[in-house]
C-alpha cells in the first residue's frame, strides 16, 4: 500500500492506493493525525485506487473524521469502488461520510459546503 | 466432502494477509466467483482481527489454525484458537444504511464490533463454538452458486 499526500490551499489530499487492512492502516492513522494535530484540517481521503478496506481501516477514518469535525474541519472520502461502497453502506457509514465520486467532485462539495 | 487444506500461523497482525490469501486462493480453487472470494476474504480477515484482538488479547500469544474444504455446494472456512472463549452475544446490534450511526453520538459507535457484523453479512452461515480440549472454533460457510 502506498499514501500520497498533496495540499492545496487548507485541503489536504490523501490517496491510499492498495489495501487499508491491519498490516496498512497505521500508515494512514499516522499521516491522519499529523494532520489533525496541525489543526482545522479539511482533508480528502481519495479511495479511487484502494482495492480493499476492512473494520479497521473504518475505524480510522470514523476516529478521523470525528477528530476532524470536533476541530471544525472535515474529512470527505471519494472514489469509492462498487465493493467498498457496498461495505459502507452495510453498516451505515455511507450516511456518516460526505462521499463523492471523485476528486474534482469532492473539491466542488467542498467549496459549496463552505459558501 | 473434499480434501481439507490447512494453515497454521502465529497470531500476529501481519500474518492476516498470508490467512486471507491461503482462503482466497481456496475461494477461487472452489470456483466461487470474484465477489464471493471478496467477501470471503473480508470474513476471514476479521475472524482472524478478533482472534488475535480478543481471544488472545494481543499479538504472539497463540497459534491460529485454518482450514477449507468444500462439503456440498459450500465452502467451508473453520479457525480454530486456544484464546480466551468469544461471546458473539455480547456484540451489540450493527449500525445499517436504514439505522446509521448519528453524528452526535459518534463517540458511542460500537466500531470495534464491526468485524462479527461483517463476517455474518458476508457468509451463510457463522457458528462460534468452544471445547476444553480444542480450544474455540469458528465455522464459516458459503455456499457455492452454479455460474
Amino acid at each position: 500500500m502506498s499514501i500520497t499526500q498533496t495540499q492545496s490551499d487548507n485541503t489536504h489530499h490523501i490517496s491510499v492506493n492498495g489495501r487499508l487492512d491491519q498490516a496498512q492502516t497505521p500508515r494512514l492513522e499516522a499521516t491522519l493525525t499529523s494532520l489533525l494535530d496541525a489543526g482545522r484540517p479539511i482533508i480528502i481521503v481519495d479511495l479511487t485506487e484502494t482495492t480493499y478496506i476492512n473494520s479497521g481501516g473504518l475505524r480510522c477514518l470514523v476516529s478521523a473524521w470525528r477528530q476532524a469535525r470536533q476541530q471544525d474541519g472535515d474529512l470527505v472520502l471519494c472514489g469509492l469502488n462498487e465493493r467498498l461502497q457496498e461495505i459502507f453502506s452495510m453498516v451505515g457509514f455511507d450516511k456518516v461520510f460526505a462521499i463523492y465520486p471523485d476528486f474534482e467532485e469532492a473539491i466542488t462539495g467542498i467549496k459549496n459546503n463552505e459558501q | 466432502m473434499s480434501k481439507k487444506h490447512f494453515l497454521t500461523t502465529p497470531g500476529r497482525y501481519a500474518e492476516i494477509q498470508r490467512i486471507c490469501q491461503f482462503v482466497a486462493d481456496g475461494a477461487a480453487q472452489a470456483g466461487l466467483d470474484e465477489t464471493a472470494v471478496f467477501n470471503i476474504e473480508l470474513a476471514c480477515d476479521e475472524a482472524s482481527a478478533n482472534i488475535i484482538e480478543h481471544a488472545y488479547g494481543g499479538e504472539n500469544i497463540g497459534e491460529i489454525q485454518i482450514s477449507w474444504h468444500v462439503a456440498d455446494d459450500m465452502f467451508v472456512v473453520t479457525l480454530r484458537d486456544n484464546g480466551q472463549q468469544f461471546d458473539p452475544g455480547r456484540v451489540p446490534p450493527p449500525p445499517s444504511s436504514q439505522n446509521p450511526p448519528q453524528a452526535d453520538d459518534i463517540d458511542s459507535i460500537k466500531i470495534g464490533g464491526l468485524g462479527i457484523h461483517f463476517m455474518r453479512k458476508m457468509m451463510d452461515e457463522v457458528v462460534f463454538s468452544r471445547d476444553p480440549r480444542h480450544g474455540n472454533k469458528l465455522v464459516m460457510k458459503k455456499r457455492i452458486k452454479v455460474k
